[in-house]
Parts: C-alpha cells; sequence; structure tokens
C-alpha cells in the first residue's frame, strides 16, 4: 500500500473497524467435509435476491400498477431498450431464488442443521421462504396477462379454501369478488412495500444467527473426532468459492433471460373463458395438485376434499417447521432417524405432486 | 432443395448438425490449443531446476497427455465423422458446393489429420522411451500438423459466411474452383482464425484443469499449485484479445448481416427473430465467469481446486462454445452460403427460375413427374420439409404450429405470399429466405400448414418422397 493509500485506509480503519472486521473474519472457519458444496445454496439465495432488488427497482420504474398494468408491462418489454433483458432476470431471478432458497431448506434440513442452537435459524428460514413464495405469487400477477390472470384466480382458490376466513382472505386479496385492477393495485403494494418490509428484517436476523453460530455440520461429520476434521478460513478462501458460485449464478441467469426471455401473453379479458391449461407456479403445483387429488376421493368430493387438502397440507407445513422441537437428540436416534424418513417422504411427495400436477396438464 | 425424407420432428435437423458440432468444437479445439500446451509445458518441465518438481510434471504432463489422445482421438475423430454425415443430410446442396470447391482443401487436411492422430499416439507412447530432445520433436510436429487442420477448416468455415466478391462472381459458371484462394482467404478468414486460435488456447488450459484437478492437494501442494495456475494463465490471452477481434470479424461482415445483432438490442418483438443477440449477450458474460470462476477457484485456491470445480470451468465453456458456434450459423441468415446460397439450399440466382417453373419440378429429390397422383396437402408437406424443414419443424424448434398460431387460411397465405415477394420493407428478408416457387405451391404450402394451424388434418395424406425423376 502506498503512503496515501495507507493513510486513507487508517482514517476509515479508526472509524469502522476495518482491521478488526478482516481479523474476525479471517478466523472464522467453514467446516470441509464430502457435504460443503450445500452451504453455498444460502449465499446463492441471497445473490439471486439482490439480482431481485436491482432489477426490481428498474422494472418499478415504468411499471404502472392499476388498469395500465399490461400496457406498462409490454412497454417494458417491447418498447424499452434491453427491456424485455431486465424483465426476463427479474422473473427468471425469482424463480430461481425459490429453487436455490428449496434446495437450501432441504440440505439444513437433511444436515439435521436445525437442532440446538439452531432453532431460531431454522424458523426463521422457514419464515423467509414463505415470504418469498408470497413475493413471487404477488409478483406473478403484475403484469395482467391472460395466464397471470388465470393463474392468479386459480392459486386464490387454495387460501379461499380455508373454512369459515377463507371467503374472507380471498376478498381482502382480491380487494373484491373478482381478480381486477384492484387485485393489481393490492398485489403491487404487498409485492414492493410489505413484503420488503418483512423480508429484511428477518433475513437481517437470519444471516446474524448464521453468523453467531456457524455452519453446521451434518451428523457424520459431527461423530469424526475433531483433529481429523477440516476446515478453511471464511476470509478469503470460503468468501472467493463463494463469490465463484455467485458468478456462476449470474452465468446461469443471463443464459436463461437471454435465450429463454419471459413471455408475455394477451391482456387479461375477465368476459373470455379461461384458457386450457391454466395452473399456478411450479413452486405451488404441489398444494394445487393435493387439493385436486383429494377432491377426487370418492367420499371428499366438494367442499369436504377441499378442506380435508387444506389440513393435510397445514399438518404437513406445522410438523416440518417444528421439527427442531420433535429431533433435538444430538445422537441420530430413533426420533432422528423418523425425521429423516418423514424428510424423504416430503420430497418424494413435493417431486411426484408436482409432476403429476404438470402431465395432467399435458 | 433439401431431401424432403430428411424431416427430425421436434428437434429439427439444424440442431442434429449443432449438437454433434458444438461437442467436436469441444474437442477439436482442444486438440489444436492442448497440442501446443503439451510441448510448451514440456519443455518448461525439462527446464526445471528443481528434479522433483520436474519429474512431478513429466509424470501429470504423461498422464494429461493419455486423456488428450483418448479425448481428441476417439470423440474427436469420431464426431468429426459425424459432422460430415449430418450437414450432407440436412444441407445436401450447400454440402455440395463445398465439396466443389475445396475438395483440394480437404485433401490437405486430411493429409495433416494423419500425421496428426499419429503423432499423438507416438508422443503418448513414447514418454520415457526416447530421448527427451526427440519426444519433445513430436510434441512439436503434433501441434504443428494440428495447427494445419485449423489454418484449412477455418478458411472453408468463413468462406460461408462471407465467400467474398470474387468467387461470387464465378460462382455458378462451373469455374468457382479457379478461385479456391479468393474463397479461401475470404474476408473474414484472419479475425475468424484469431479468434479460433484465442478459443484454442483457453481450451487447452480449461481440459488441463480438469486433469490438474485429480492430483491431490495435500500430497503435492508444488505440484498441483504450479500446474493449476499455470493452466489458468492459458485463459489470458483469450480473454484480452477476444473483444478486439470479435470487433474486427463483425466489422468484416455484411452490413446486412451485421444488422441483425443490432435487430435484438432493442425489443424482444423483432428481437424474437434475433437470437444472434442473445447468444452474443451469452458468449460476453460467460467468457468474463469464466475468468472470474478460474481466478477465484483455481488460482487463488490451487490445492482446493476439485474435479467438481474443473468441471463446473468446462460446463461454462461448453456455453460460451455453444453459444459461439450458434451465433456463428446464425449471423449468416438467411444463406447457408452468404450471398449465394439460401438456408434452405435455394441458390440466389435460381429463384426467377423457380418461380416460373414450380418448386416441386425444379427439386432434386422431389417426385413431381406426370401422372402421379398428388393433392394439395401432399405437395405443400414436400414444399414444407424442402423450403422450411432446414431451420422451422411443426411443434418443437422454431414450431410453426406455434409461430402460425391464430392465422386462419387467408392469414397463412398472405404471410406466405410476404415471404414469396421478399420485400425490400419486409423484416422477415433479413433472416429468411423468400419463399420460392408458383402460386400453386404457395396455395400448396398454405394448405399444408393451415391443416396443421387449423386441423383436421386430411386423412391418408403422404408426402412425396421418392426418388422417381
Amino acid at each position: 500500500m502506498t503512503s496515501k493509500t495507507a493513510s486513507i485506509y487508517d482514517w476509515v480503519d479508526e472509524r469502522l473497524g476495518l482491521t478488526e472486521l478482516a481479523d474476525f473474519a479471517r478466523h472464522k472457519t467453514v467446516p470441509v467435509h464430502a457435504q460443503s458444496f450445500w452451504y453455498y445454496w444460502g449465499g446463492i439465495s441471497l445473490f439471486l435476491f439482490l439480482v431481485q432488488c436491482f432489477t426490481g427497482v428498474l422494472l418499478l420504474v415504468y411499471y404502472h400498477p392499476g388498469a395500465d398494468a399490461y400496457e406498462s408491462v409490454r412497454q417494458i418489454t417491447f418498447v424499452m431498450h434491453f427491456g424485455w433483458l431486465i424483465r426476463s432476470a427479474h422473473s427468471w431471478s425469482a424463480n430461481l431464488m425459490i429453487f436455490s432458497i428449496l434446495v437450501h431448506m432441504f440440505s439444513v434440513y437433511f444436515m439435521k442443521a436445525y437442532r440446538k442452537p439452531r432453532e431460531f435459524g431454522w424458523l426463521s428460514g422457514m419464515a423467509l421462504l414463505g415470504v418469498a413464495s408470497v413475493f413471487g405469487f404477488s409478483g406473478y400477477l403484475l403484469p395482467m396477462d391472460d395466464l397471470s390472470y388465470f393463474a392468479t384466480k386459480v392459486g386464490l382458490q387454495i387460501p379461499a379454501a380455508i373454512p369459515w376466513i377463507g371467503p374472507i382472505i380471498g376478498n381482502m386479496l382480491r380487494g373484491g369478488l373478482e381478480v381486477n385492477e384492484f387485485t393489481v393495485q393490492r398485489f403491487f403494494a404487498l409485492h414492493v412495500v410489505v413484503l420488503p418490509a418483512l423480508f429484511l428484517p428477518l433475513f437481517g436476523f437470519h444471516l446474524w444467527l448464521v453468523q453467531r453460530h456457524g455452519n453446521a455440520m451434518p451428523p457424520a461429520e459431527e461423530a469424526r473426532p475433531f483433529l481429523q476434521r477440516k476446515t478453511m478460513p471464511f476470509f478469503p478462501n470460503f468468501l472467493r468459492k463463494d463469490l465463484a458460485m455467485w458468478l456462476i449464478s449470474l452465468n446461469i441467469l443471463a443464459l436463461l433471460s437471454s435465450v429463454f426471455p419471459w413471455s408475455l401473453g394477451k391482456q387479461a379479458d375477465m368476459l373470455v373463458p379461461a384458457p386450457q391449461g391454466i395452473h399456478p407456479e411450479w413452486y405451488f403445483m404441489s398444494p394445487f395438485e393435493m387439493l385436486k387429488l383429494l377432491g377426487m376421493v370418492k367420499w371428499l368430493q366438494g367442499e369436504p376434499g377441499e378442506i380435508a387438502g387444506i389440513l393435510i397440507f397445514t399438518l404437513g407445513i406445522l410438523l416440518w417447521v417444528l421439527i427442531p422441537f420433535y429431533d433435538t437428540s444430538k445422537e441420530s436416534g430413533r426420533r432422528g432417524r423418523a425425521a429423516h424418513y418423514f424428510g424423504l417422504i416430503a420430497v418424494s411427495a413435493l417431486l411426484a405432486t408436482t409432476a403429476i400436477g404438470y402431465w395432467t396438464i399435458r | 432443395m433439401n431431401y424432403p425424407f430428411w424431416y427430425i420432428p421436434h428437434l429439427g435437423s439444424g440442431w442434429v448438425i449443432g449438437i454433434i458440432a458444438i461437442f467436436h468444437v469441444m474437442i477439436s479445439q482442444f486438440a489444436v490449443g492442448g497440442g501446443f500446451y503439451l510441448p510448451i509445458a514440456e519443455r518448461k518441465a525439462l527446464r526445471m531446476k528443481d528434479p522433483d518438481l520436474r519429474s512431478a510434471w513429466v509424470k501429470q504432463l504423461a498422464s494429461h497427455s493419455k486423456f488428450f489422445f483418448i479425448l481428441t482421438g476417439v470423440f474427436g475423430t469420431v464426431s468429426g465423422v459425424g459432422i460430415w454425415f449430418a450437414i450432407g443430410l440436412t444441407h445436401p446442396e450447400a454440402t455440395s458446393t463445398l465439396i466443389h470447391n475445396f475438395v483440394f482443401g480437404w485433401a490437405m487436411e486430411w493429409v495433416f489429420f494423419l500425421v496428426e492422430l499419429t503423432t499423438a499416439a507416438v508422443y503418448y507412447y513414447t514418454w520415457n522411451r526416447i530421448d527427451e530432445k526427440l519426444h519433445l520433436t513430436v510434441g512439436w510436429v503434433y501441434a504443428g500438423a494440428s495447427a494445419a487442420t485449423l489454418i484449412i477448416i477455418n478458411g472453408i468455415l468463413a468462406f460461408m459466411l462471407t465467400p467474398g466478391d470474387t468467387w461470387l462472381a464465378v460462382a455458378g459458371t462451373g469455374a468457382e474452383a479457379s478461385k479456391f484462394w479468393n474463397a479461401f482467404f475470404n474476408p473474414t478468414y484472419w479475425p475468424s482464425l484469431l479468434l479460433r486460435v484465442c478459443v484454442c488456447t483457453s481450451l487447452a488450459g480449461v481440459w488441463a484443469l480438469i486433469t490438474s484437478s485429480r492430483m491431490d492437494g495435500d500430497k503435492q501442494p508444488a505440484l498441483k499449485t504450479s500446474m493449476v495456475k499455470w493452466s489458468v494463465a492459458w485463459l489470458v490471452p483469450s480473454f484480452v484479445a477476444t473483444p478486439f477481434l470479435m470487433v474486427w470479424y463483425l466489422f468484416m461482415v455484411p452490413a446486412s448481416q451485421r444488422a441483425l445483432l443490432t435487430l435484438g438490442i432493442d425489443t424482444i418483438n423483432s428481437g424474437t427473430f434475433s437470437t444472434v443477440t442473445r447468444m452474443a449477450l451469452v458468449i460476453i458474460v460467460t467468457s468474463a465467469t469464466i475468468v472470474g470462476v478460474a481466478y477465484f477457484l483455481a488460482y487463488r485456491n490451487p490445492t482446493d481446486f476439485n474435479l467438481s470445480h474443473a468441471i463446473a470451468v468446462l460446463l461454462l465453456a461448453l456455453i460460451v462454445t455453444g453459444a459461439g458456434e450458434y451465433s456463428r450459423e446464425m449471423l449468416r441468415k438467411p444463406y447457408v452460403i452468404g450471398r449465394w446460397m439460401y438456408s434452405n439450399g435455394v441458390r440466389v440466382p435460381y429463384v426467377s427460375r423457380i418461380n416460373a417453373q414450380g418448386y416441386l419440378v425444379t427439386s432434386s429429390w422431389v417426385w413431381g413427374s406426370a401422372g402421379v397422383a398428388t393433392t394439395s396437402y401432399s405437395r405443400g408437406e414436400a414444399i414444407f420439409r424442402g423450403e422450411c424443414g432446414s431451420c422451422h419443424t411443426l411443434d418443437g424448434y422454431r414450431p410453426l404450429r406455434q409461430l402460425l398460431d391464430g392465422r386462419d387460411r387467408a392469414n397463412i397465405r398472405n404471410f406466405i405470399v410476404m415471404l414469396h415477394q421478399n420485400k425490400d420493407d419486409s423484416p422477415y428478408k433479413k433472416f429468411m429466405p423468400p419463399m420460392v416457387g408458383t402460386e400453386q405451391d404457395v396455395n400448396d404450402l398454405t394448405d399444408f400448414l393451415n391443416a396443421q394451424v387449423n386441423p383436421p388434418v386430411p386423412a391418408g395424406q403422404k408426402p412425396l418422397l421418392t426418388a422417381q425423376k
């Protein structure tokens, strides 16, 4: 460092404590083992969230919620220079973010990283996934083309099927009995104000917990003697690899956005019947299909089927969220094995119902 | 003027070439770049003062040369033959033109192939068996022969984009081969060659990272560090030079084709067709990613660099190669041989004759004899396969059922008439060949496409496939 740079660094350091921070990061370590690959997924989700913020702000400049919604998205896509790219990047990164959060969640689950003292990390992560999926749902309607309009209509059937309070929730979200420009206004407010206001503090809390407790090791690694375990410094080694993963993620995003630009359908027309094959986004396909399947059971047709579906799904989510309080032991005993099998069943059920959903739409 | 029986549903015949070609380029350009990597690395090893490091480098290079020999000698050669097979079926007219013009060039190339394959085998089998200097010389002979193959094939590939005015002046006269060297050293020859040299050196580094990643960084930290870092350095020249070469290359491409690039920048609307712009974006972003990932994962953490990391770099290189080859193909639109032959195999000067006589009677492989019962639908299908099939499928890649969706018969016909008239103000003129043929051909194609878009399809209809002319 030249003397001038050094003096500037000292000036900043004195006020912000950069050296302290660098020392701290250098002493922080990350476990190295066969499953280390899964540690990157939290960082990838964060990166994709940052892309969402950046592209979201750019879209915000030209997007008009309400009756002009479709026209403004049409202009972004077909008139603005590189507008199609920014919109594609926003939509693709939203989907990739949900995917990476799901991978992150399952890797945490199967590494049993929810056990003491990381219960709050798990709970805040689940809350973040919940908020992220509402982000996706609310954002999907905003272009107001036929696909997003009818998919939102179908999607709102899930909360509306909740006994007693369902219709009230449905009407509140729609801003009336039908999905229309008032729904767009509400979803827009939710998408750019309410959800970020929930997401950011939750996310800060989640990161603080990760920092406080460090990376959890899978049970097999924990069982190894301390001296046989390998670690690497967080700074700079892990951070460099993390940055490489971010670059790869950016590249995949650029590839998808460029080669498969997000399409814009016809303007939503409430008077025409829904086109064939309308379905919710892939991450909502599983509950949607479960409701459909249960409705096919003879003695569950109609409302009882919907209620049973909602109950089963809610129970499943509840069991999933509360897993840290069931599988508490460090040893992989009977409960640990049961949790593991529960996880496998959950993954299989999600994949199977999603696949059936897409298959039957065909 | 394509074979009417050669129709690949869903994928499209262009992708049959594309998949084989991208796979082939990944290996064949490694065969050239790696051909220089090996003797340069061997020379570096032989000059090392530390005997342990020197013998470790030689051992590692012998292992890398085995990988190199198998990959290029087996997969490179087989996929090369595969390209011939695929282009012969997909673009018989274009392949015929290339053979008639460059038969001597290919003869030279095959001589160098033989030298290449022989020296690659000798190089691998004689590690520590012959004198070090002689072994190194074998490596240099291989490098020279492989470079010669690139120098030759580049002339032929660049010709397809920019044949040059001199060759075009004699095209169709039967004296085309007399302008062999003009066609060979065509306007994009030099920028294209230098671009390919850059790709070759990068691929040499990328593939070397695969074998380097297999070394145990805990047991041999010095060897792995030096080998990985040295391999990463092979990516640098390409990173520095490619942007400038790309500009030079594009500058040499005719302005009408260069306009395809800007077509896709402004909007997705017209840009839908200008995938070349989007592919260019992919090339730029992915090239930068490769350098970043190689820097973070390999250069700064050489001992931790493992096979997964190396495969990530390789896959990124595959994306760039794929996008690069795709862009090059797209930039040629609407031609398969610039300004001479349209991408559906129709020669530019033949358009008026076909318009007067009809497509089917002038097509070499379609049953057009008098007295043979045909229907408008079956004739339309033969025209579709001949004129549209080299770029479009019905319901897969560039699907006509989807692209024409929502149009009724009259609307489909208007669209075909627009393609037939091929007026200067037509946006399709920039990237699509004209629809050639008589009014009857236009109606036949309309009937066939209308039946696809607005079913039902007439029952019991068979396309005209048999060559009985």
